[in-house]
């Protein structure tokens, strides 16, 4: 089982509920900001990026997210922030709590919806072995190897250079699409049909 | 009626903070989609937890991200997956049922989990006991329908249990109706006798 991400944080435990928990002198409530959000005030929201989206990134790495993968997930969540603010209720829950449920959610979909990438990389052993490696899993490991070029080869060229760029070099989605000249959700949508086709030709294998 | 048997505490916090493998958060959220205690806890720890995130250090963020959400604002949004009303059991995505022995189906879920983090479907039904089995990591389990019986007690609709490494048990199913229970396991079920043998071989899981 994980760790919790806010294990060392004060209030883990449920706390009992409070007035406002933080002073804000001169500046507004999250709650208000939210409400400026909700009517589609761009400044309001940069504010609230620059408040939140440092935590969430903080966040989804303790959860486990390596620091690209965090960077993609929490521009994701804020711009979630941005549309779904209409459906925000200052009554219901705080804007912390609101904001804190769109990050976690964001984190369980990607898990979710990369399911397919997640079967792929644990066939991989890379990154995860000991340095004092045991001769027969050198060999294991070059037949893996093979088995993935063989695998990479399936690939159109666009395919297998996003993949390269994705999961090899390990880069975020962002800097693949810029690399590319491509928009974001192409880049998504080429690497999900690779890591399919991957993944197909993998299980013919076994 | 409401669930008796409930996640403990850190279960439920870890499941809250989205710390759980999704495949055990599937499980404990079917058991909190059916109690309203949990429920209510679960809100506490999300209202703890934003208070959390709210004093959690800041992570450096890159110096151009706000500049890319903001070029964002405007792309239109995919269309938000609209809720869907059905009870887990129809909504769950199942992998064909593989029935194991008369009265007996495993269907594996189709759903995010780790090759030693097994989400599946069992009915056993009644009358018939289930697999008798040792586990060799964690083990959590929702009853959706039916109930069964084990040295624990008697677990129903919506109930969760927990076990742990060298927990051996053999449940029975109680009552007149076939028992439908979701799992989630880490590590390999070294199952014993030939249905257990039959159940977990045939559904690979």
């Amino acid at each position: 089982m994980r760790v919790l991400p806010f294990a060392e944080a004060p209030a883990c435990a449920p706390a009992r509920r409070r007035g406002k928990v933080r002073v804000q002198s001169s500046a507004e409530t999250d709650e208000a900001l939210l409400s400026r959000v909700a009517r589609a005030d761009r400044q309001a929201f940069a504010q609230v990026f620059s408040a939140y989206a440092p935590k969430v990134k903080g966040y989804l790495i303790r959860l486990g997210a390596s620091a690209a993968a965090a960077e993609d997930l929490m521009q994701d969540a804020m711009l979630s922030v941005w549309r779904r603010a209409a459906s925000y209720d200052p009554a219901k829950a705080k804007a912390s709590t609101w904001i804190f449920v769109i990050a976690r959610n964001a984190w369980i979909d990607k898990l979710r919806r990369e399911k397919v990438e997640l079967a792929y990389r644990s066939a991989l052993p890379v990154s995860e072995e000991s340095a004092d490696e045991a001769p027969d899993d050198s060999v294991i490991r070059s037949q893996t190897d093979d088995r993935i070029s063989a695998a990479l080869e399936t690939l159109s060229p666009e395919q297998r250079q996003a993949v390269q760029l994705a999961f090899f070099e390990d880069r975020p989605h962002s800097e693949v699409a810029e690399r590319l000249s491509l928009p974001l959700g192409t880049v998504k949508s080429r690497l999900r049909l690779a890591l399919i086709k991957l993944r197909a030709h993998w299980e013919q294998l076994e | 009626m409401s669930p008796r048997h409930h996640p403990s505490a850190d279960v439920l916090a870890a499941y809250v903070t989205g710390a759980l493998e999704p495949g055990f958060g599937l499980v404990v959220g079917a058991h909190v989609e059916l109690c309203a205690h949990c429920r209510a806890q679960a809100g506490a720890l999300e209202a703890a937890s934003g208070e959390a995130l709210a004093k959690l250090a800041a992570a450096d963020v890159g110096a151009d991200a706000l500049e890319k959400v903001m070029a964002r604002l405007d792309e239109a949004p995919h269309a938000a997956p609209k809720p869907d009303p059905r009870p887990l059991l129809e909504r769950l995505p199942l992998k064909p049922r593989k029935w194991v022995a008369p009265g007996v189906w495993v269907a594996a879920v189709d759903t995010p989990h780790a090759p030693e983090n097994r989400v599946y479907l069992l009915s056993v039904g009644p009358g018939m006991p289930t697999a008798r089995h040792e586990h060799t990591g964690a083990e959590f389990c929702t009853v959706l329908t039916g109930a069964y019986r084990d040295e624990l007690g008697v677990f129903s609709a919506g109930d969760f249990a927990a076990a742990e490494g060298d927990f051996n048990h053999q449940p029975r199913v109680e009552g007149d109706e076939p028992c439908i229970c979701l799992f989630a396991t880490e590590g390999r079920l070294k199952p014993q006798g030939l249905i257990g043998r039959l159940a977990f071989a045939l559904a690979d899981v």
